[in-house]
């Protein structure tokens, strides 16, 4: 019988599609996200009585001004998706063209846009970011355009070497043959045939942006007006969450932000391997 | 005698050739320090806000007169490419500025912090570089295994897993709870017993978050190396499959990883900082969230600068290690 238990254990976990359990776990806190009005109990900036344990009315009790922190968590879904996507569209993007033209044209474009790029690469992008969120005391917008202007080199660097092996391949060949022009070259020969290596990367990136914005929400450099996982754990660790023990304040959006980048990259490790890309290096 | 004059000859070409793609390289670092350091001397000077406040910090709290004639002494109303020359002067002289908040000059705090956090970072980087890749490269050599399956999950879990988050969990369980390890950092005081009481728990936490990382880029990185023609070639061979996989693949999976290494160092260091957040630890982590707390910009852009000579500094050594281990690596 354990044995027969065994076997199936094995054969479940062998059949089981990592890219499934993580496109079903991303999917869960998009609905989240979308439906936030219908699914929350309450608005987050509505006020109960403060520092409440979980209850029956408040599941996951009351942070120190009232809100409650279920509501918090719910809409604060919408908010770093909103900043993980926006960002992530930006920096790939950006990563696109520049490893497109530089992989294409190479020569002196290649040189340019390639030291331009690993310079970006060697710059320390938490700290920097980090100067500019207390200079500015951005909104939440800036946030996301600063995080996917500096997000964009890993991809630009997968990009130009995808296309570094395509631009020779017979296909290419004979459209320039034709006469076809580069730009037309480029959209409709060379960029559908590396999106396999922009998707798992977009992934990716939406992952990693995500995890920076909760980094920085958490020094407190976050948008006040736009209640974040990363806003919620700094004024759990800032108002006493931590040392009285209220465990329901901080975990949650902990381990809501651990779920989410889990399962961004588990699709995009899941694809990479599937295609066999090593992160950003030829 | 023609033997040797023809080595000597290949050995010319060989060295101007590997001299020219040093050049390349180090030019890239100069201008990586260049634009970095000149990022700094722009970002306060032509962000919204008074630059005299985003040059010394929030709090300062100075008379108008003295305003003004701090204003002269910084240079602040002289012609902007007379600041920016004075500027370049003062960083080949290490002076980074002064810290109103901690009362000293920027640099001095600084070298008084780094060495904690760097005893923190070091010895992580090297149990996770050696558990990362003995794993990572098992895991990718059987990656159809169960247990090859079920080890990647798991690391890729505290791979999602912010360091700040991490720490907070284990600081609630092994010292709030169990009364393990202590609550607060570490001061100053006590012997090398005490240090390692204090350092354990971080050092484990950024292991682990490290580890993570390893695993996941060595896996990959088999993964695509196990293919290749040679690999096939050793076992016809008759090497046995561990022969296979710690002779022939592993130096070659492992290059990546050493990149990887360098070029993400400043993404590992700003881990480091934030388990030293929630630990309360004295190196650059809490300077840094104190100086954001009480803006104190000077000690944000010295922090940023040092970070950043360390992340080229990083490069360069990996460049000489990959020139080591892989002497066909030259332009890549």
């Amino acid at each position: 019988m354990t044995h027969h238990l065994e076997e199936m254990k094995k054969y479940v976990i062998e059949k089981t599609n990592l890219n499934f359990v993580g496109i079903s776990l991303f999917l869960v806190f998009l609905i989240l996200s979308l439906f936030a009005e219908f699914i929350s109990p309450y608005s987050p900036w509505d006020r109960f009585e403060p520092y409440s344990s979980p209850s029956a009315t408040h599941i996951l009790g009351t942070n120190d001004i009232g809100n409650d922190i279920l509501s918090e968590l719910i809409y604060g879904t919408r908010v770093s998706l909103i900043v993980g996507f926006g960002a992530s569209m930006i920096a790939t993007l950006l990563g696109i063209i520049i490893g497109l033209l530089s992989g294409y044209y190479r020569g002196l474009t290649d040189e340019i846009l390639m030291a331009i790029t690993d310079i970006f690469l060697m710059i320390p992008r938490i700290p920097l970011i980090i100067i500019l969120a207390a200079l500015l005391r951005p909104s939440f917008w800036i946030i996301m355009l600063l995080i996917g202007f500096l997000w964009w080199p890993t991809t630009a660097r997968v990009v130009r070497s995808s296309t570094l092996q395509l631009r020779d391949a017979s296909f290419v060949l004979s459209s320039k043959s034709i006469g076809f022009s580069d730009n037309k070259i480029l959209l409709s020969d060379i960029l559908p045939n590396i999106v396999y290596v922009i998707i798992p990367k977009f992934m990716l990136t939406i992952a990693s942006a995500m995890f920076s914005e909760a980094s920085i929400s958490f020094l407190g450099l976050g948008d006040p007006s736009m209640k974040s996982w990363g806003m919620m754990l700094n004024f759990a660790f800032m108002k006493g969450g931590l040392i009285n023990e209220m465990w329901w304040w901080y975990l949650p959006p902990g381990f809501c932000i651990v779920a989410v980048v889990f399962s961004l990259m588990l699709i995009g490790f899941s694809l990479e391997e599937k295609e066999n890309i090593v992160m950003g290096l030829e | 005698m023609s033997e040797k004059r023809r080595t000597s000859i290949f050995h010319k070409i060989n060295s101007r050739d590997s001299m020219k793609i040093n050049l390349k390289k180090v030019g890239r670092y100069l201008a990586a320090i260049f634009i970095i350091f000149s990022l700094n001397f722009f970002i306060p000077r032509f962000m919204p806000g008074d630059p005299v406040t985003n040059l010394l910090g929030e709090d300062v709290i100075i008379t108008e007169e003295a305003l003004h004639e701090l204003k002269a002494k910084m240079g602040l109303d002289k012609p902007l490419y007379f600041q920016y020359l004075d500027y370049w002067n003062n960083v080949f002289h290490f002076d980074f500025g002064y810290s109103y908040h901690f009362k000293g000059t920027v640099t001095s705090i600084l070298l008084s912090r780094i060495k904690w956090t760097l005893l923190l970072l070091i010895p992580s980087i090297f149990l996770s570089a050696i558990f990362g890749s003995l794993f990572g490269s098992l895991s990718g050599w059987k990656s159809s295994k169960v247990s090859s399956k079920s080890l990647t999950l798991i690391e890729l879990a505290f791979y999602s897993t912010p360091t700040f988050f991490l720490s907070l969990l284990t600081l609630y369980i092994f010292s709030f709870k169990l009364g393990l390890f202590p609550i607060k950092g570490f001061y100053n005081s006590g012997g090398i017993l005490d240090i390692l009481h204090h350092f354990f728990l971080p050092v484990c936490i950024m292991t682990l978050f490290l580890t993570s990382r390893n695993y996941m880029i060595m896996r990959g990185s088999v993964i695509q190396e196990k293919s290749k023609l040679y690999v096939v070639y050793a076992k016809a061979k008759g090497l046995s499959e561990n022969q296979v996989l710690f002779r022939h693949i592993f130096k070659n999976a492992s290059l990546p990883l050493l990149t990887l290494l360098a070029l993400d160092f400043g993404f590992i260091l700003s881990g480091a900082l934030f388990i030293e957040i929630i630990f309360s630890m004295n190196g650059m982590g809490n300077l840094i969230y104190e100086a954001i707390l009480s803006r104190d910009y000077p000690i944000l852009y010295g922090s940023f600068m040092i970070i950043s000579i360390m992340v080229i500094f990083a490069n360069a050594f990996v460049d000489i290690i990959y020139s080591l281990i892989d002497p066909r690596i030259g332009d890549r």
